[in-house]
C-alpha cells in the first residue's frame, strides 16, 4: 500500500465535471452551524499549471486541489504539493463560482503547506466576495471527535465528507513526498476516516463549528478511509513564518533518529528517556562532532528527550530544527557506559532537491547537486548537476547521457553551479560547437561529446 | 533435347559431384571419434551453510598429467576454495566417475585447473594432439566444428556441431563468432580437416522479444549454456595452457588499484586529439594502491601503456579487458609504465604493480548455526564498496543469513557491516568470532544486539534467541 498525495490529474476532473453537472440539482445541506456554513464559503478549488523537468524538456502539467481562505485580503492556505514554486499559473474558483488568479506567497515542503494570495486588484475590480475561515486548536482534538473534510475530490467542488479523528499523533515521513522534496520530518499528522480522495489536497479538516483543525493532505491508496491532515497548530506557525519571511528557516545537525522500542534495557536507560541515533549523515555537524549510529541521545540543551516510539520523533526533530542556525547545541549522549556532553554547531537545513532547469536544444533537463544529495550519495562534493531526463534524438541522448548521470565537468572545467551550465548553453545557442562532458554514473567517470 | 535427356544429364552431373563430397565427409565421424577423447564433463559441489549445490561443467584435457581446463565462469567469484568439494571427471559416453583435484584459478585467463586421477589419464588425449603446425587460422566463412556433450542422464553422450565463421574480432583476444553453435562452452573447435583452431567460450547473449498473454514483445537476452558459437583462436589459448596455478588461491595477483576504468568513444578520442587509438578514464584511484603511489589520480585519462597508444578495439569496452590483461600477465613488483592526460597535459607515470589485498574467495568466514548467520573478515574491497578509509576499516561483514533464523528475525541481512556486538566495538574478525562464539555457547542468553551499517545507514539490530 502506498501513501499518495491527493491532488488530481486533469483527465479525471473532466469526467468529474460531467458528474458534477448531473448532480447539481441535489438539495443544499441544511441544519449545520452558522460557523460551518461560513466555512463552506471559504473553501476554494485550486487549478494549477506547473512546470515539470522530468522528460528532458520543459513540460507543463495541470492539477486540481483545494484550499481554504484565511483572511479578508485573500490569503489561501493549501498543500505544498498543490501550489509550489513549480506553479506557473494558479487559478482559484471561489464558492461564488467566480474564477480569480493567485500568486504563491511561500511554501514549506517539510510540512506540505503553501500560502497563496488571490489577485486583490482583480477581486476589488470585479467586486468579488468570499468568507474566510478561522483556525481551531488542533491540540484539543480528541480521538473519536467528529470532523468534516471539505474540498474538491476528483474535481467535485465543495464536497463535504464526515468522519472522526482516528489518531491525533500519526508519524509519517516521506523522503520525496512533495515534488520529490522531503516531508513529514517535523510534524505528526491527524488521521481521519472522513473520505479523502485525490483533489481533497489542501482543503480543510474542520470541526462542527467550522473551525479549521487540519489541512487534508494525503491518504493510503487502496485503503478505506485512512486519510492524513497537517494539524492546524502546525499550520498556524507555518503561515505566520511564510507571511513574515516567505520561507521557513530550520537548523540541521545531521542526526537520523531511530526508535528505542525494546532496547531501553539493553542500553541501561532510565524509564521514558532517550532517542536512538540510527545514523549520522556523513560530513554533517553531528558527524564532525564525532557522533555515530548506536549512540543514544539523552538531552538537547539539558532538556531530556523521549523517543522510544515513532510518533515521538517529530517533536524532537522539530526541537533541533527550531534552534537558531549557527548556534551551538549541547547534546547529552550515552555511548556504552559513558555519558558524553557533545557541543554541535547547527547548520541551515537544506533539501536534497536542487534547482531544476531544461536545456531545450541539448534535449536534457537537470537538477543541481545539493549538499544533502552529495552527502546522501557519498559524493566527494556538491559539484555538478544530475540529469533528470533526456529527449531521444537530441544531442544529450545521442552523446549517451542518461537519467541519473551527474555532469561534473564541461570542457574539463568543473561545473560548480547551474549558472555556469546556463552560460555554456547560451554560448552554444549563439554559436553551436562540440562540448566535452564528463559524467559520473554509479561512481564511474565517462566522457561524452555533445555535438550540435 | 528431350526432357528425359536433360534429367539424365543432371543426374550424371550430380553423380560426378557426389564422390568428391562423400570422400571428404566420410572422415568427419573418425575425426570426431578421436577428438572426443580430449573432452570431459567435470562435476563438483559447492558447499554452502545449508545446502550443497551441484555444478556440472565441460572441460578440456591439456596435457598427459590429466590436467583439465574449465571455463572462467565455472566457479563464482565469491566461492572460496574451501567450499569446493568432490570433484569428479566423466568421459563422454560413460557413467564412470573418476576422482579429481582442484588446482586453482589462473588470473590471466580466468581458467580453473583441475587434475584428474591417474586411472583415467590413459584414456584422455591432450587437446594439443590436434594442433597442426602451420595450419592457417580460421578465415571468414570457413567451416568449423566441435563437440557438444549431453547430460548425466544420457551418459554425457557426445554430439557433433558444425558452423561457419561469421565474424572475427579482437576483443582484445582474437575471437571467432560462428553463425550458429559450434561446440560446448569450454570445448575445442576444429577446422574441416580436424586441426585444432580454438577453444569455445561461453556463448554471448542473444536478443529476443518475448511474447506472452500479458506482455507484448518484451526484450529478453537469452544465453545458451550448453552450446556456444564463440571461440578463442589458438594463439589466445595454446601459449597459456601451461599456466597451472601454484596454489588454489591463484596467487600472486598483480594489482594496480584504479577503480572504474571507462573507455572513451571514438568521437571523444578525436575531440581529445587521440586519432586511431583508444583511451581509458580512471574513475577513482584506490587508497594505498600502487596506482596512488605512482601518482595516478581520479579523472586521469590513460592514453598509452609501455609507450604504446591503447589500441582502438570494438566494442569500446574491449580496451578495458586489454589493460586488465596487460596487468594480469605481469607479476607484483613488475613495472606498468602509463601515459596519462591530466588537464590537457601528458604525464608519464611509472607504476610498480603490487600484490592484490585479500579477495572475497580468500576471506575467513564462520557460520554460527544457532544464531543463523555467517560473518567474514572485512576486506579491502569492502572498504572500497562502502567508501571507508583503510584506517576506519574494522568489524566484519555478514556473509549469509539463514532464513527464519534468529538473525533473520532480528532484521540482519546479507552484506550488513557489523561494527559492534553487544555494545562493544569489533575491531577484527577474531573479535567477532570470539564474541559470537561466546553468545552461541551460552544457552541462557535471551538476546544479543548488533550495530550494523547498510547503505551508509547504521541500525541497531536486536536478535532474540529464545
Amino acid at each position: 500500500m502506498k501513501i499518495a498525495t491527493l491532488n488530481e490529474s486533469p483527465a479525471r476532473s473532466i469526467t468529474a465535471a460531467v458528474a458534477l453537472a448531473l448532480l447539481s440539482a441535489a438539495p443544499a445541506v441544511a441544519g449545520m452551524s452558522g460557523g460551518f456554513n461560513r466555512l463552506l464559503e471559504a473553501v476554494v478549488r485550486i487549478d494549477v499549471r506547473e512546470v515539470s523537468f522530468e522528460q528532458g524538456a520543459r513540460r507543463f502539467v495541470a492539477g486540481v486541489g483545494s484550499g481554504v481562505i484565511l483572511s479578508k485580503d485573500g490569503l489561501v492556505l493549501t498543500n505544498a504539493h498543490v501550489a509550489s514554486p513549480y506553479a506557473v499559473e494558479i487559478s482559484i474558483t471561489l464558492p461564488s463560482l467566480e474564477r480569480v488568479s493567485a500568486q504563491l506567497v511561500g511554501w514549506d515542503h517539510w510540512t506540505d503547506l503553501a500560502l497563496i494570495r488571490l489577485d486583490v486588484d482583480e477581486v476589488k475590480r470585479r467586486g468579488l466576495t468570499f468568507q474566510h475561515a478561522d483556525f481551531g486548536n488542533s491540540d484539543k482534538l480528541y480521538v473519536g471527535e467528529t470532523v468534516y473534510a471539505v474540498g474538491t475530490p476528483y474535481g467535485l467542488t465543495r464536497t463535504v465528507t464526515r468522519g472522526i479523528i482516528s489518531n491525533d499523533r500519526r508519524y509519517f515521513e516521506d523522503d520525496e513526498g512533495v515534488h520529490g522534496y522531503e516531508t513529514g520530518t517535523f510534524n505528526n499528522w491527524l488521521q481521519t476516516d472522513a473520505a479523502i480522495n485525490p483533489g481533497n489536497s489542501g482543503g480543510p479538516l474542520v470541526t462542527e463549528d467550522g473551525k479549521v483543525v487540519g489541512i487534508n493532505s494525503r491518504g493510503f491508496i487502496g485503503a478505506d478511509n485512512l486519510g492524513f491532515a497537517i494539524p492546524a497548530n502546525v499550520a498556524r506557525r507555518v503561515v505566520d513564518e511564510l507571511l513574515a519571511h516567505g520561507a521557513i528557516t530550520r537548523s540541521y545537525i545531521g542526526l537520523v533518529p531511530g526508535t528505542l522500542q525494546d532496547l531501553e534495557h539493553f542500553y541501561g536507560l532510565a524509564l521514558n528517556i532517550g532517542m536512538l541515533v540510527k545514523s549520522v549523515d556523513p560530513g554533517s555537524p553531528a558527524a564532525r562532532a564525532g557522533l555515530h549510529g548506536g549512540d543514544v541521545l539523552l538531552a538537547i540543551n539539558g532538556q531530556t528527550v523521549d523517543g522510544r516510539f515513532p510518533e515521538q520523533l517529530p517533536p524532537i526533530q522539530n526541537a533541533i530544527a527550531s534552534l537558531p542556525v549557527g548556534s551551538t547545541v549541547r547534546l547529552s549522549v550515552k555511548r556504552g557506559t559513558e555519558t558524553l556532553d557533545v557541543p554541535v554547531v547547527t547548520e541551515r537545513l537544506e533539501s536534497r532537491m536542487g534547482e531544476e532547469w531544461a536545456f531545450d536544444k541539448w534535449g536534457v533537463s537537470v537538477r543541481k547537486v545539493s549538499r544533502a544529495y552529495a552527502r546522501e550519495n557519498q559524493l566527494d562534493s556538491d559539484l555538478g548537476v544530475i540529469v533528470l531526463g533526456v529527449q531521444p534524438g537530441f544531442p544529450a541522448a545521442v552523446a549517451g547521457l542518461a537519467p541519473g548521470d551527474i555532469i561534473t565537468r564541461v570542457n574539463q572545467q568543473p561545473l560548480a553551479d547551474l549558472a555556469t551550465l546556463k552560460g555554456l548553453y547560451d554560448q552554444y545557442d549563439r554559436q553551436p560547437a562540440s562540448l566535452l562532458v564528463e559524467v559520473t554514473r554509479e561512481r564511474r567517470v565517462s566522457l561524452f561529446i555533445l555535438k550540435p | 533435347m528431350t526432357l528425359s535427356a536433360r534429367r539424365l544429364l543432371l543426374r550424371a552431373a550430380l553423380l560426378g559431384l557426389l564422390p568428391a563430397l562423400s570422400l571428404r565427409a566420410a572422415d568427419l565421424p573418425d575425426l570426431f571419434a578421436q577428438r572426443v577423447k580430449s573432452c570431459v564433463t567435470v562435476e563438483f559441489l559447492v558447499e554452502n551453510e545449508l545446502d550443497r549445490q551441484p555444478v556440472s561443467v565441460l572441460g578440456v584435457c591439456v596435457d598427459t598429467n590429466g590436467t583439465i581446463v574449465l571455463p572462467a565462469t565455472a566457479i563464482g567469484a565469491r566461492v572460496s576454495v574451501r567450499q569446493l568439494k568432490d570433484f569428479k571427471v566423466y568421459l563422454p559416453d560413460s557413467a564412470t566417475a573418476y576422482g579429481a583435484e582442484y588446482l586453482g584459478q589462473d588470473v590471466l585467463t580466468g581458467w580453473h585447473f583441475v587434475r584428474a586421477e591417474e586411472k583415467i589419464r590413459a584414456q584422455l588425449v591432450p587437446v594439443t594432439a590436434w594442433v597442426v603446425p602451420g595450419a592457417p587460422e580460421p578465415r571468414l566463412a570457413d567451416q568449423v566444428w566441435g563437440i557438444g556433450l549431453r547430460g548425466k542422464d544420457e551418459d554425457f553422450r557426445p554430439y557433433f556441431l558444425m558452423s561457419r565463421v561469421g565474424l572475427i574480432e579482437a576483443m582484445p583476444q582474437q575471437t571467432g563468432i560462428a553463425a550458429t553453435e559450434v561446440a560446448g562452452p569450454g570445448l575445442p573447435v576444429f577446422n574441416r580437416d580436424g586441426a585444432l583452431v580454438g577453444l569455445a567460450l561461453n556463448s554471448f547473449g542473444q536478443n529476443y522479444l518475448m511474447f506472452s498473454r500479458r506482455e507484448r514483445g518484451q526484450p529478453v537476452v537469452l544465453v545458451d549454456v550448453e552450446e556456444s558459437s564463440v571461440f578463442l583462436f589458438n594463439r589466445e589459448v595454446l601459449p597459456y595452457l601451461g599456466r597451472v596455478p601454484k596454489n588454489p588461491s591463484g596467487r600472486p595477483l598483480p594489482w594496480l588499484g584504479a577503480f572504474g576504468l571507462e573507455p572513451v568513444a571514438p568521437d571523444v578520442a578525436k575531440f581529445l586529439q587521440l586519432e586511431n587509438q583508444s583511451a581509458l578514464v580512471v574513475s577513482e584511484v584506490l587508497e594505498n594502491s600502487p596506482a596512488e603511489k605512482a601518482g595516478l589520480k581520479g579523472h586521469d585519462i590513460i592514453v598509452a601503456l609501455d609507450g604504446q597508444p591503447l589500441p582502438r578495439l570494438k566494442p569500446d569496452q574491449a580496451v578495458v579487458t586489454y589493460l586488465e590483461r596487460e596487468i594480469d600477465r605481469r607479476l607484483p613488483g613488475d613495472r606498468l609504465p602509463l601515459t596519462v592526460l591530466r588537464d590537457g597535459k601528458r604525464l608519464e607515470l611509472d607504476v610498480t604493480l603490487g600484490d592484490e589485498p585479500r579477495i572475497i574467495r580468500e576471506a575467513d568466514r564462520r557460520y554460527f548455526e544457532r544464531l543463523g548467520l555467517t560473518v567474514r573478515e572485512f576486506l579491502y574491497g569492502d572498504g572500497v564498496a562502502r567508501r571507508v578509509k583503510v584506517a576506519e576499516q574494522r568489524g566484519v561483514i555478514v556473509d549469509f543469513v539463514k532464513p527464519n533464523s534468529p538473525a533473520a528475525a532480528g532484521g540482519v541481512e546479507f552484506d550488513d557491516w557489523v561494527r559492534e556486538i553487544d555494545g562493544k566495538e569489533i575491531k577484527t574478525y577474531a573479535d567477532a568470532v570470539a564474541a559470537l562464539s561466546a553468545i552461541e555457547a551460552d544457552k541462557t542468553r535471551a538476546d544479543f544486539v548488533l550495530l550494523t551499517s547498510r547503505d551508509g545507514e547504521t541500525a541497531v539490530r536486536r536478535v532474540k534467541l529464545q
